[in-house]
């Protein structure tokens, strides 16, 4: 499937139509106001909505695709990230950052040996820095006993 | 006359404490570092530092003392790689390399480092002074302002940022749709009715915008790194023989930078256009104007004049882009926008009445931005070997980094596990909207503004009991709708009989 304004306009319509499948119901147990809680979002959907039949009746502006083998690197990186913000807790920071440097870093072009370096001094420095001396509280996860 | 500089006294008060003035450098400096870095720019380091500087504690004038120096910094710090290396570091520094990267070639990449320095030095003066001259008397005449002027001034800034925004305002218009219903979402301050949160507990108090700022600005923007990894750029121009520029090439440029720094002044007043606006709009005036009289200009090829006009231009812009944001609440860029988000964090409005609440802070703010600038001007001229080394920093590193920092900047707010994941939810959904060429500057002004502009339009609407004519009674209501009209229009025509011109 190539990108382009159609596909754009066509999201635009599914949201003006979840904001006013969602929205319509919305209405304030005691009205004193002439405006409701629902004017606004319902308002915003009918903008949305205009904006996205333009485009989907428009057309056209077709994303240039991603070089070769961009797609699949793309996935990974955001399956990489998303598993950082999901273990960033549970491991703790320095653990949770050490691993994502690392094959973050992998992604970008960097050695296993050099990655993994970068990703340990990244972890230890930054909660050294931003937790010991800047006060920002980090999780300590499964180092929790060690520090 | 003396009525005027109290209140300034009070903010150099401020200002030259010592905590105010160490972050005042410390932003400075790695506001120049993010300027630096291909890829990010004043937005995104300001996106970093707000939950960090939250988290911190520290205090309201403080962490914006340090975010404007932040702002001005990347400004500053833009140049460096346009200069050397044909890349612009910031969006408003593309028009720098036209004629800076041509020096550099010459052999005069020092000089035309610190003749550039010398132009962003003496535009944000320039626009710091404008800021003390009309800010107060700007504020007081806004004080005048009910819901309905300001439902109508947010719909002219919205306008002003989605039609200078270029080809396709549709795009625009729904960025800021989106960013706006973003801001529908948790409970509504007026009747409690939780609104898109689903019984989510973590959505009852709505998406925190440093979730949605990080999200676009970091994640996203890692996204399209790795999209288009930066190959074959090297720092490779000749040694300079001179370090500095000199007196005659000051005189030589003086009058363009001067009036590259007015002219981005005014454009950085206005709601939406910013820095990337003043530039262009500056070089193509000395362009224009010297051209036709300077049988020797060679812009595009070298001029020093086409480098100190655009830098002149950017760093006023910048600075003069807190004039909206301090005296209306509306702000007048990307960036200011997103720092308007962090005063929310601090249960702070900014609006007219701000001068009068929060003078330390106003004004602290206002003396921050002569002393940074002269930090910054100190700074630039003999360290610029050293910010021109980040580039060095291996993409392998540089990513991971900006993306722990990221991380322990969503962490900070709220502790949860929860947030990050919406983060990177938002991040993904961002880089698709990028690709669909959707601006994103509408839509964090949406997400910054939306409470405000609901609140006014239903206030206004219950002044009248839900009669409509009160959006265009008033004769400031009539002037905005004529200006926000005359945004739309205006450049529309332009392109129009540009067109016509050409077939």
């Amino acid at each position: 499937m190539t990108l382009n304004d159609r596909v754009l306009g066509a999201a635009a319509l599914l949201l003006a139509a979840f904001l006013t499948w969602h929205g319509y119901d919305l209405e304030a147990p005691f009205a004193y106001e002439p405006v409701g809680p629902k004017a606004f979002p319902l308002l915003l959907a009918v903008v949305i909505g205009l904006c996205g039949l333009r485009l989907l009746v428009k057309g056209g502006n077709a994303v240039a695709a991603n070089p070769p083998g961009a797609n699949v690197r793309i996935a990974v990186m955001v399956g990489l990230v998303a598993g950082y913000a999901l273990l960033f807790q549970w491991l703790g920071f320095i653990l949770a950052s050490a691993a994502m440097a690392t094959l973050v870093g992998r992604l970008f072009g960097g050695s296993w040996r050099r990655c993994a370096l970068g990703g340990a001094g990244l972890g230890a420095a930054g909660f050294l820095l931003f937790d010991r001396v800047m006060d920002v509280v980090l999780p300590l996860g499964l180092l929790g006993d060690l520090l | 006359m003396s009525g005027m500089f109290d209140p300034l006294a009070l903010g150099f008060g401020v200002a030259f404490s010592p905590l105010n003035l160490l972050v005042a450098a410390i932003g400075s400096f790695f506001g120049t570092i993010v300027g630096v870095l291909p890829g990010l720019g004043p937005i995104n380091g300001v996106a970093m530092l707000i939950p960090i500087a939250f988290a911190m504690q520290l205090p309201p004038e403080t962490a914006l003392i340090l975010l404007a120096a932040v702002y001005v910094g990347a400004e500053y710090g833009g140049r460096i790689t346009s200069i050397l290396i044909n890349v612009p570091g910031e969006a408003a520094s593309v028009m720098t390399t036209l004629d800076g990267y041509p020096l550099a070639r010459q052999g005069l990449a020092s000089v035309a480092l610190s003749l550039s320095a010398w132009s962003s030095f003496v535009g944000s003066m320039i626009a710091t002074l404008g800021i003390v001259l009309f800010a107060p008397v700007l504020a007081s005449w806004a004080l005048a302002f009910g819901p309905a002027e300001y439902f109508v001034l947010m719909v002219f800034a919205f306008c002003a940022l989605t039609s200078l925004l270029g080809e396709q305002p549709v795009k625009g218009v729904l960025a800021a749709a989106i960013g706006l219903a973003i801001s529908t979402v948790g409970v509504d301050g007026n009747s409690g009715v939780y609104r898109y949160s689903f019984d989510l507990p973590h959505l009852a108090d709505g998406i925190d915008f440093v979730v949605v700022v990080i999200g676009l600005f970091a994640v996203a923007e890692m996204l399209q790194m790795l999209e288009n990894l930066l190959s074959g750029t090297s720092i490779d121009v000749p040694k300079s023989a001179r370090k500095l520029f000199n007196f005659k090439e000051l005189a030589f440029t003086w009058w363009t930078t001067v009036r590259g720094g007015l002219m981005g002044f005014v454009i950085g007043v206005l709601p939406g256009a910013g820095a990337s606006v003043a530039s262009a709009v500056a070089y193509a005036n000395e362009k224009r104007l010297i051209e036709g009289k300077d049988p020797d200009a060679k812009f595009g090829r070298g001029d020093m004049r086409g480098l100190t006009a655009p830098e002149a231009a950017n760093n006023s812009a910048a600075t003069g882009s807190f004039i909206p944001m301090l005296t209306l609440g509306v702000p007048g860029s990307g960036t200011t926008a997103v720092m308007m988000g962090a005063l929310t964090l601090y249960n702070i409005s900014p609006g007219p009445a701000l001068f009068d609440t929060q003078p330390a802070l106003v004004w602290g703010l206002i003396a921050s931005l002569f002393i940074a600038n002269v930090m910054l001007f100190v700074m630039n001229v003999p360290l610029v070997r050293v910010f021109a080394a980040m580039l060095m920093i291996p993409n392998w590193l540089l990513v991971p980094g900006i993306l722990a920092i990221s991380f322990i900047g969503v962490y900070a707010i709220n502790a949860t596990t929860f947030d990050l994941g919406l983060m990177v939810a938002i991040g993904v959904i961002g880089y698709f909207l990028r690709k669909f060429n959707v601006p994103m500057a509408p839509l964090i002004l949406g997400v910054v503004l939306g409470n405000v502009m609901e609140q006014s339009l239903r206030r206004a609407l219950s002044i009248t009991n839900g009669e409509l004519a009160i959006l265009w009674q008033s004769g400031i209501t009539k002037g905005l709708w004529a200006a926000a009209l005359a945004v739309v229009v205006v450049p529309v025509v332009y392109r129009w009989v540009g067109r016509r011109r050409k077939e």
